[in-house]
């Protein structure tokens, strides 16, 4: 550890490897070994080694906890992706500190999310090369991969890449052994007043183009399940607009846990200080008093009309075999709006119930897309096939953990490159 | 361009499932895929039970739901109807599978050659077999197939695809009928061109009102059910092995 | 296009000329050249494959459909139906089609064994030369024949190729055949000799009939009268067409699904109660075929008051008489232009006599529909409607032209088969006859068929001059206690291993070897502990079967593994009733492994025995039974090259010029339409054959004297009565906790035992279950697929036997009433078929009062549920 006089080239700890940073990064490497090696297994095997299996004669369920974890992260990204802009948009004061931490946040978690396709697939070589080469702009997928996956997360990068240039540009002033890197990041960017405009217009821009192209990109995740005419339980409008809610809800919870956890970083626990949580908290439970509101919509619209097989999926997640978790999940978020919602209202802020309530959420965004996922795929059968089940392997899990591991060491490994805080302050 | 399609005459099935099993070992198809399936089906009380029976093979759909998914054009529908799954491009997302409402996709979650049954190592009956697995494997299955010559044909290739019916394109293009269709003792289904008035389905579904499975979604599909009518609140009876 | 079905179509339209075959096996085959499609890579790099098609036939089901095998270089890839074969049309049953797994099979029986453990328990097996094993069974087969030849058994189940198993190595080994019968429909075989004089049990004429009684039959799953299954269900679907109506008689409603017009859920063992009513209803309401009831049957016979036949003359001399009602007076059944009386009641010299038709009449006046209602637990207006849908159908006094001749034309039938097989089988079946005979439509057009040509079976006059001997044989023929006898090798094990066989049956002697060729008796016949029993005292055991049976792996000294349809076999009728074909089994590659064909097996082992070759060898009693004529004759010095051989030597006998080569190329001789002079009773040359049918019973009633006067037990002679008589059922005197009936049936999946371990059908149906009412189960606090204990009760003896098994629900069958399929419990340590659960033989019993008045099985018993 630094001492406290000794004054750092680079801030917040950028470009210093402390133990406690290498231990963790040796645990996330132990996780991510098993994840590799789980996944390992699955490439060799094929997916039989998974949970998944065909709906129809085979009772099962053919996307299961990958697809979940698609949804999950490229969700979570477009959450912190909007707050991000929106912060910077609306130039929210306090926000600034934490919009740096949410962009690399976003880019991850789309990186995970686009992985989370790649392990899901039965042929990942093909597709990799398959998705570009033989792309189909009719497929929903095509707005799940291409459109979120490449387009999403290159303007992402850029935007992170513009946004960083000014602090870049001071790095590169300091001695290290970052400063060609800086430098190259910068590249020439000298922070003039007419350059700051230039970039503060063109980041701008760049917000503006990224915001729609993410909701978009987003809601055809929704529609990827919404446009299914085979499956209860998927088709309806709220899908997607329920998808870019819960995805802000869940970039917000996220938001709400790492930023709690940077401000153990050196330095940056005054700049992330209680307004700025608190927004988050706000933003995150208005939204989710809107997700619940559309939820008992689904429920009421499914419960009254809906078909035969379509009540089958209902009644699969109000007394059926997904009724525990549903309840389970359902409780957790009615209990997190109550936390932001006592908080709001009384106007008195706790780091800690914040931090619970984001942890709530965080837990339950996960289940929700499990259960928008799964029981319509083993109990939305059209035919009399008899109800199916869905339960991950241990391979799945691990894949998982594979991935939430290796997205924390990228996250990790960001904090040693970037300021996790914007150091060049702008005048307020 | 003959346009293919399908009547099955729910009058005449006696839910035998042999078209099953002719669709398994025409098309090599693993243990538990049943690309043909035939549904055993029960409703009422007693003494007011009714069975009836339901065979299932993909309809083929005009407006097909799997197609219009699919991310990278592996599942296609050629000029003649034939709603066709191309193994050697197919990326294994299961898209198809989900968008389906038919429930009539099976996904190769392992190497196909490894459910094939029986022992296919051991030593004296590969005398017999020359080493192929599936002992009956089928050669036709690995050539290519319409103008667009892809590879569309029968199951038992490799893991992570997708699979499913596809009309016996293997034995269409030699001008035979498909297995299902050949082998159905009571002459249940019928296959050949839509366009044709002399066609078997043709004849089949002028002497005989129809329906389609599941119309209200849309998907159009090319087989047409004659004779009495599919109850959706029936009950399955008999089911064969669904998981190894 | 040209889609092959419509191929099949056309092909059967000119099924009948000649050369039709010729052109269905180019279209099929030559068609076929290439398999190469559009677009496959470059040629020179791709050797092209050689594809053949062989015509042979399906070898699991009892009516050999036609198959065409597709080849690729030399490898079997594909069984198809053969368009030619008028049986199954170019299609195939389930099992057709997943008979090429069985084909490969890798757990088949490869070599021949010899077993190194003791018997009766899960067999320990070492390989050997197949001269070695031939030798054992050889020499253990011929040292009890010399002591004594009724010490050799030939125990058979479901035979192909009679005239090489059961007739030429029976009779050349001088064994004593035991076979399947008593287990599969023999009580029906045995109503129908005795009653109309044809083998066989009932079926419709399917192409006129308009009314049909599905008896017990299990239409979309097995078999009914003499077929596998398909070809009925193929004429049934044009029936339908047709507008056929059927009525479908059982407990279960799932053989007829959507196929039936009206379930009636019959308690199971009550059909002749049933048939006795609709006897009384039909009488009632005058649905009467006089002129045939006068004619062709003894329903005018004159009965005294003692229950025989009024005659004049002696001896052979003695003529029946009837009433004249012309000259008021007795008179010769049959004399020229006599109108005898069927009703009334005369004396003649001083004797009270009445013909036999009005003492039917009286005698099921007692059954009425309220009655069998009550006993059948059904409601009695399902019986007054199908009294009604008979006498709206039967169009009494109607004819009908086929192919130029004039024909009475009944339109209704009854199609019953294996349900002949129950305590009062015998009886039911008979009155099922009688019923359709007061119509006058056996063997009428539309009405009800036996076997596929109007053929009179030596039985008929066989079972009515029985002479009941003290020292029967083993199976008890013409003894006391079934004096009409259908050979069960359950009686078989009871009297082998009860204490006393001299004192008890008559018998003085046990059987010491026994040659078990294609049967599973541990599995398929019941009950299963005699059987056991029985077989546990055989000192030598020899089966020939391509798969370790349960009976080979508990009790064979020696093991000969047959080939599956990989061997000549036949030969083989391929009629389906109306067009009459021939076929041959023909191998589509050499047996696998060291399997060899059964004839084959039959060749070397008679060699081996000494019995091969001379007068009475087994190559002189195939060309006597085959009736192999002088310029073909197989020299009975020497052994021939092979089956093929024999068959050559057949073929050409038959006028095959080809000979067997025709078979190997054509595979079926379609002979044409069967002429109806040979198919319909009535214009048969004379009609029916001669054969004056019985409606009264005047023998079984004699053979009730004489067991009576013989001192065996009332068990045993109750049903020896002139007329059907309903009694209760003795599985009813079991406890009432034993509340629900067991029955058994066959599942469309798997013939018998011997196909549940094939793996495409044992996927389809993978796992034993026991079929119940839901709400009966629920009562007894039972969710469906429960494993429960079945417990079966004997109610002679008070045994019970259990089994494990999961419950399946289903609402198509009545509450108190458990159905368990036949299939399961076979192949013994086959992956297949271990885990799929046990055979319901386990919980049937046999003998007294499980078996029918004349040896065949029951499969039916009292059985309660318990928790497993
Ligand atoms: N509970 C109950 N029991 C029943 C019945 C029922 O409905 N319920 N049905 C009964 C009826 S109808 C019948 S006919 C009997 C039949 O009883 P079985 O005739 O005994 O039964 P299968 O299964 O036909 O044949 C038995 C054996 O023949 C062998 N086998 C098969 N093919 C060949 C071959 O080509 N050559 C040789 N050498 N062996 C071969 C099989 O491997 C098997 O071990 O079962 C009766 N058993
Ligand atoms: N797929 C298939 N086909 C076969 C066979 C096979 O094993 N599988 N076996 C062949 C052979 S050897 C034979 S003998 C035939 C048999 O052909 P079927 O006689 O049609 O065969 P089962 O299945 O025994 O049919 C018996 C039916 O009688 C019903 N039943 C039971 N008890 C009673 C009763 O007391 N009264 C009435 N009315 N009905 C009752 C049962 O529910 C069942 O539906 O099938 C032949 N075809
Ligand atoms: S083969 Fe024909 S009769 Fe049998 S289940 Fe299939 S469609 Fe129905
Ligand atoms: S049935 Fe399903 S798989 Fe087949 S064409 Fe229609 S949508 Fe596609
Ligand atoms: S699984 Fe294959 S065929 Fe189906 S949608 Fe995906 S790529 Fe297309
Ligand atoms: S058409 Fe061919 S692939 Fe399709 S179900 Fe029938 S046999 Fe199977
Ligand atoms: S009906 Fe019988 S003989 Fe015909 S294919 Fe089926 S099992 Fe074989
Ligand atoms: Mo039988």
């Amino acid at each position: 550890m630094a001492t406290v006089n000794e004054i750092p080239v680079l801030p917040y700890g950028v470009g210093r490897i402390t133990r406690g940073w290498l231990g963790a990064a040796a645990l996330l490497v132990v996780l991510l070994v098993v994840g590799v090696f789980a996944y390992s297994r699955q490439f060799i095997h094929g997916e039989e080694v998974t949970g998944l299996f065909d709906v129809g004669t085979r009772g099962g369920a053919p996307w299961g906890l990958y697809v979940v974890f698609v949804v999950y992260f490229v969700g979570v990204s477009t959450g912190l992706m909007l707050i991000g802009i929106i912060a910077e948009l609306l130039k929210i004061g306090h926000m600034r500190s934490i919009t740096r931490i949410a962009e690399g946040l976003a880019i991850i978690s789309l990186i995970l999310g686009a992985l989370s396709v790649i392990v899901d697939l039965g042929q990942p070589l093909r597709g990799i090369i398959g998705f570009f080469q033989y792309a189909r702009p009719m497929s929903p997928f095509f707005g799940t991969f291409t459109l979120v996956v490449s387009g999403a997360l290159f303007a992402s990068v850029i935007y992170l890449f513009l946004t960083l240039r000014p602090d870049a540009a001071i790095l590169a002033k300091r001695k290290s052994g970052l400063a060609t890197f800086y430098k190259w990041w910068a590249s020439g960017y000298k922070d003039t007043p007419a350059e700051r405009a230039r970039r503060e217009r063109s980041s701008i821009w760049l917000a503006f183009g990224i915001l729609p192209l993410r909701i978009l990109a987003y809601s055809t995740l929704g529609f990827v399940f919404g446009l299914q005419v085979g499956r209860p339980g998927w088709q309806s409008a709220l899908q997607a607009p329920g998808f870019i809610i819960l995805a802000v809800v869940s970039g917000a919870a996220l938001l709400i846990l790492v930023a709690a956890a940077a401000r153990r970083i050196p330095g940056a626990r005054d700049d992330l200080s209680i307004p700025t949580f608190s927004w988050l908290s706000n933003v995150m439970t208005i939204l989710l008093m809107v997700y619940l509101y559309f939820l008992l919509a689904e429920l009421l619209t499914s419960g009254y009309t809906s078909t035969q097989v379509g009540w089958r999926v209902t009644s699969s997640l109000l007394t059926g075999q997904f009724a525990v978790l549903n309840w389970i999940s359902i409780g957790m978020l009615v209990l997190a709006t109550g936390m932001g919602g006592w908080q709001m209202v009384r106007r008195n802020y706790s780091l800690s119930m914040m931090v619970a309530a984001g942890g709530l959420v965080t837990i339950s965004a996960i289940l929700q897309r499990y259960l928008i996922v799964v029981p319509s795929l083993t109990t939305g059968a059209l035919l009399p096939y008899e109800e199916g089940s869905y339960t991950p392997t241990l391979i799945e899990y691990g894949v998982v953990l594979g991935l939430v591991a290796l997205g924390t060491l990228m996250f990790l490994a960001f904090l040693k490159v970037v300021p996790i805080l914007a150091i060049q302050k702008e005048s307020d | 361009m003959p346009k293919y399609g399908m009547t099955i005459d729910l009058d005449r099935c006696t839910g035998c499932r042999a078209c099953m099993v002719a669709c398994k070992i025409e098309n090599n198809t693993s243990q538990t895929a049943f690309w043909m399936y035939v549904f055993r089906l029960e409703e009422g009380t007693f003494p007011d039970a009714k069975v009836s029976f339901l065979p299932r093979p993909c309809q083929h759909c005009d407006n097909a739901a799997c197609v219009k998914v699919c991310p990278v054009g592996a599942r296609y529908k050629r000029d003649d109807g034939i709603v066709a799954t191309d193994w050697d491009r197919c990326i294994g997302c299961r898209y198809c599978e989900v968008a389906c409402p038919y429930g009539v996709n099976y996904f190769n979650y392992k190497d196909p050659k490894k459910g094939q049954y029986m022992d296919w190592k051991d030593p004296d009956i590969q005398v017999a077999t020359a080493g192929v697995v599936p002992g009956w494997s089928n050669p036709d299955l690995d050539n290519k197939f319409g103008s667009e010559n892809r590879s569309i044909a029968g199951s038992n290739h490799i893991k992570g695809v997708m699979e499913k019916c596809t009309f016996c394109v293997q034995r269409v293009e030699k001008d035979m009928s498909p297995a299902c269709v050949d082998t159905c003792p009571t002459h249940a289904i019928q296959f050949g061109d839509l366009d044709d008035p002399n066609s078997a389905p043709s004849i089949a579904a002028r002497e005989k009102s129809g329906f389609k499975l599941l119309e209200d979604r849309n998907t159009q599909p090319r087989v047409t059910y004659l004779g009495s009518t599919f109850s959706p609140g029936a009950r399955e009876i008999e089911r064969p092995s669904v998981r190894e | 296009m040209m889609v092959l079905k419509v191929t099949r179509r056309d092909v059967l339209k000119v099924g009948a000329a000649a050369g039709a075959l010729t052109a269905a096996s180019s279209l099929f085959v030559g068609r076929m050249s290439t398999i190469r499609a559009v677009g496959a890579p470059k040629p020179d790099l791709q050797l092209t494959p050689v594809e053949e098609w062989v015509p042979t036939t399906c070898w699991i089901g009892k009516q050999d459909c036609g198959m065409l095998a597709r080849k690729i270089d030399g490898r079997v890839v594909k069984f198809e139906g053969h368009p030619a074969n008028p049986r199954n049309q170019g299609t195939l049953c389930p099992k057709g089609q997943g008979q090429i797994a069985a084909l490969y099979d890798p757990n088949r029986v490869k070599t021949p064994l010899v077993r190194t453990n003791a018997k009766g328990v899960q067999g320990k097996f070492r390989s050997a030369s197949w001269d070695e094993a031939l030798g054992i069974v050889a020499d253990r087969m011929n040292e009890v024949r010399k002591r004594d030849p009724r010490l050799l058994i030939w125990q058979k189940g479901r035979s192909k190729a009679k005239a090489f198993y059961d007739t030429a190595f029976v009779n050349a080994s001088g064994a004593t055949k035991l076979h399947h019968g008593a287990f599969c429909s023999d009580a029906g075989y045995r109503a129908l000799e005795y009653t109309v004089g044809t083998h066989a049990v009932m079926n419709p004429d399917f192409k006129h009939t308009n009314y049909l009684i599905s008896w017990g039959w299990n239409i979309t799953n097995a078999g009914g009268n003499k077929t596998c299954w398909l070809t009925w269900n193929q004429q049934l679907g044009e029936a339908k067409k047709r507008g056929i109506k059927v009525t479908h008689i059982d407990p279960r409603q799932r053989p007829a699904g959507p196929h039936a017009d009206e379930w009636v859920p019959i308690r199971p063992g009550t059909d002749l109660a049933l048939a006795l009513a609709l006897c009384n209803l039909v009488i009632k309401s005058g649905t009467i075929d006089e002129p045939y009831l006068k004619e062709f049957t003894n329903s005018a016979y004159l009965v005294k008051e003692d229950g025989t036949y009024l005659r004049k003359g002696e001896g052979d001399e003695a003529k029946e008489q009837v009433w004249d009602q012309a000259s008021i007076g007795p008179m010769d059944f049959g004399k020229y232009g006599n109108d005898p009386a069927l009703t009334g009641e005369y004396t003649v010299d001083g004797e009270k006599v009445k013909p036999a038709y009005q003492m039917f009449k009286e005698h099921v006046a007692q059954y009425t529909a309220e009655w069998a209602a009550d006993k059948c637990g059904v409601d009695v207006k399902q019986i007054l409607q199908i009294a009604k849908d008979l006498a709206d159908n039967a169009n009494i006094g109607a004819t009908h032209i086929v192919d130029g001749v004039e024909i009475p034309y009944r339109p209704v039938a009854i199609m019953t088969y294996h349900i002949s097989q129950t305590e009062l089988g015998f009886q039911q079946v008979r009155a099922q006859t009688m019923l359709m005979m007061l119509m006058g439509a056996m063997g009428a057009v539309g009405g009800t068929m036996s076997d596929f040509t109007w053929k009179i079976h030596k039985n008929f006059e066989g079972l009515d001059n029985i002479s009941i001997t003290d020292e029967p044989n083993i199976y008890l023929k013409n003894s006391k206690f079934y004096p009409i006898n259908s050979n069960n090798s359950s009686v078989v094990a009871q009297v082998m291993t009860d204490p006393d066989p001299k004192a008890n049956y008559g018998v003085d002697y046990t059987p010491e070897v026994c040659i078990i060729h294609m049967a599973n008796p541990m599995t398929s016949f019941l009950s299963q502990k005699d059987i056991y029993d029985g077989y546990m005292k055989f000192k030598f055991v020899a089966v020939i079967d391509p798969w370790m049976s349960h009976t080979a792996d508990l009790f064979a000294d020696v093991v000969l593994p047959a080939a599956t349809l990989e061997k000549y076999e036949g030969p083989i009728s391929a009629t389906d009733q109306y067009i009459g074909a021939q076929t041959l089994r023909v191998p589509p590659m050499d047996p696998l492994f060291e399997s060899r064909g059964d004839i084959q097996i039959y060749l070397d082992l008679c060699e081996k025995a000494g019995i091969l070759t001379g007068e009475g060898g087994y190559l002189d009693e195939i060309n006597k039974k085959l009736k192999i004529d002088d310029a073909n004759k197989i020299p009975i010095d020497r052994k021939p090259s092979g089956e093929r051989e024999l068959f050559d030597r057949w073929a050409k006998s038959e006028g095959y010029e080809k000979g067997v080569e025709f078979f190997e190329t054509e595979s079926v001789n379609i002979t044409g339409p069967v002429s109806p002079t040979k198919r319909y009773g009535y214009v048969t040359e004379p009609p029916f054959g001669g054969a004056i049918h019985r409606l009264y019973g005047e023998s079984l009633m004699g053979y009730q004297k004489q067991m009576k006067a013989l001192g065996v037990e009332k068990i045993y002679y109750q049903d020896y009565t002139a007329f059907p008589t309903w009694r209760d059922l003795t599985m009813n005197s079991s406890p009432s906790e034993y509340d629900m009936n067991l029955i058994s049936y066959h599942m469309i999946e798997f013939k018998q035992s011997r196909t549940s371990m094939i793996s495409v059908l044992a996927e389809l149906a993978p796992k034993q279950r026991a079929d119940i009412n839901p709400a009966k189960a629920k009562e007894m606090g039972f969710a469906d697929g429960d494993e429960v204990i079945v417990e079966s009760h004997n109610a002679v003896t008070g045994e019970t036997r259990r089994i494990t098994v999961p419950l399946h629900f289903t609402e198509a069958l009545r509450p108190d009433t458990l159905a368990i399929p036949h299939h399961y419990g076979e192949i013994a340590r086959h992956p297949n078929s271990t885990g799929q659960g046990d055979t319901p033989n386990a919980l049937f019993f046999t003998g007294k009062g499980y078996t029918a008045n004349t040896a065949d099985q029951s499969f039916h018993v009292k059985v309660r549920l318990l928790k497993a």
